[in-house]
């Protein structure tokens, strides 16, 4: 008990002997995590984002002139079961005079005997879907049906989107991966560093008869106290940031960031289990 | 005791120890002395299995190259205290700290060793040097805390490697001296060195080490 408890002593006495080495060392670990961080946010929130873009996606189906209501709602049915449309709802000749009427102030029946107005139909698109959301075939699929007179659509623009979604997630996707990459080896040759310039203190430990495991435990340790310590700082400032962030785009827009804060388990997790390993290596360099 | 038998060993870049047939038994004070290079260093890492022979044997009190684990070299260790020409005391912590690291490595609580590491410090005159970083002492006094260091565990041995390598002609004296009186109390010392003015009047044995083989 009592040599762990000077072990542990030791592993938190060295955080403050070796201040600058140790500095050097969260901050790193800080750095990496922060941007390992962001990048879990963005994953986590190009999705919900994508969906917000899709929410606002519209389609416009405009009936002939002599069409029924009937006929409409059969028509809106068939719409509805194309893959990839979300919901319709339907605007009939009466239902588009009285949206004229409150929109304009203006009786059109007043001046013209009949109503001009046609039957339509808005189509949204489905939000929650994986990858990339054709709305193309969605469109000509609608205009080839039997009753349709026009549709209105930002096809080209949702396009865009889309294909920027697309390009988007998957340079995200090798941007993590290469920061994961990144932030191992960053961990993991600081500790060595910081291991390598104590080489006197292991040297004296083996020479008065200290076990591998005595010379190893405080290195160990003050690997993990660093990786927490950075970890800590990079949950903090990411946590003030999505709140920051929340708090400015809840002025402009509905969408705000939405954040599985269980990101920042995973987040120690990754920082402790990398200066484990890094740690681990750079002592058993001299501790065979 | 100590007991090399036929001992050798070599180092890929090509020195090598040849044949070392020595034995020091228990309370003895002996010299080691050769030239830099001749393998002082090289016979003293065998004795405390820093290095094991690549043929022969080392012997140590119970202790056997050719039988000993890796996990028993600590234990050995622990009957052994090194001093070295470099000191290798901890620059960031204090003389007090550095004398009593090796109680804890033994698993000494705190308040037992409190008094064991004053009277240390005391025994090789350093008293009131407590509280001082190894660069705020004089090199005299570095090796003296070195000594102090490898004492406090009560070794049967004592390996000092060019202890006095970095001292002047009276510094270097007083710790041979001291060394002496370690002896005094029964513990084996063999020190090397290639000082051989400051240990030719001093009335103990004598090996002298050159191109790595022993002369009698």
């Amino acid at each position: 008990m009592d040599k762990f408890l000077f072990l542990f002593g030791e592993g938190i006495k060295n955080l403050w002997r070796h201040k600058l080495t140790v500095f050097t060392s969260v901050f790193s670990i800080f750095l990496v995590l922060v941007v390992v961080g962001v990048l879990f946010i963005a994953e986590q929130n190009t999705q919900k984002l994508i969906e917000y873009m899709r929410s606002k996606y519209k389609i416009e189906v405009f009936f002939v002139d002599s069409i029924t209501d009937k006929q409409a709602e059969q028509i809106v049915l068939e719409i509805r079961k194309i893959p990839g449309v979300y919901s319709t709802t339907l605007i009939t000749k009466d239902q588009a005079l009285q949206i004229y009427q409150s929109q304009f102030n203006e009786d059109l029946l007043e001046f013209l005997d009949y109503n001009p107005l046609p039957s339509s139909c808005v189509v949204n698109i489905t939000r929650k879907k994986d990858g990339l959301l054709h709305v193309k075939p969605i469109i000509n699929k609608i205009q080839s049906m039997k009753g349709v007179d026009s549709v209105n659509h930002q096809g080209r623009l949702i396009n865009r989107i889309e294909k920027f979604y697309e390009k988007g997630l998957l340079g995200l996707s090798i941007v993590a991966f290469a920061i994961m990459l990144v932030t191992v080896m960053i961990i993991s040759n600081t500790i060595k560093l910081t291991i390598y310039s104590k080489k006197d203190l292991i040297q004296a430990l083996k020479m008065i008869g200290a076990t591998n495991s005595f010379i190893r435990m405080p290195f160990i340790l003050e690997g993990i106290f660093q990786s927490v310590l950075g970890a800590s700082l990079a949950a903090g400032l990411l946590y003030g940031a999505v709140f920051g962030v929340n708090v400015l785009l809840g002025q402009l827009t509905s969408f705000t960031l939405h954040v599985q804060w269980t990101f920042l388990g995973w987040l120690f997790l990754i920082a402790v289990v990398i200066s484990l390993f890094g740690s681990s290596r750079a002592i058993s360099r001299f501790v065979k | 005791m100590i007991k090399l038998e036929n001992a050798s060993y070599s180092f890929k870049k090509g020195f090598s120890l040849s044949n070392i047939d020595l034995t020091i038994d228990d309370g003895e004070f002996v010299f080691l002395i050769g030239p830099t290079g001749s393998g002082k260093t090289t016979m003293l890492r065998l004795i405390y299995m820093n290095i094991l022979p690549d043929s022969g044997v080392v012997r140590v009190g119970k202790y056997s190259s050719n039988s000993i684990k890796k996990r028993k070299i600590p234990q050995l260790r622990r009957s052994i205290g090194m001093i070295s020409q470099d000191y290798h005391l901890l620059a960031d912590r204090n003389l007090f700290e550095n004398v009593a690291l090796p109680l804890h490595v033994i698993g000494y609580s705190k308040s037992d060793m409190g008094d064991l590491v004053i009277e240390m410090i005391e025994e090789v005159g350093l008293t009131g040097k407590e509280n001082h970083l190894p660069d705020e002492l004089s090199g005299g006094e570095q090796q003296r805390a070195c000594l102090a260091r490898a004492l406090i565990k009560d070794p049967d041995i004592i390996l000092a490697d060019e202890p006095t390598g970095n001292l002047d002609p009276v510094t270097a004296f007083d710790l041979v001296k001291l060394l002496e009186k370690v002896n005094a109390e029964g513990t084996t010392v063999f020190m090397a060195s290639h000082n051989y003015s400051l240990i030719k009047s001093r009335n103990h044995r004598i090996v002298e080490i050159h191109g790595g083989k022993l002369r009698s």
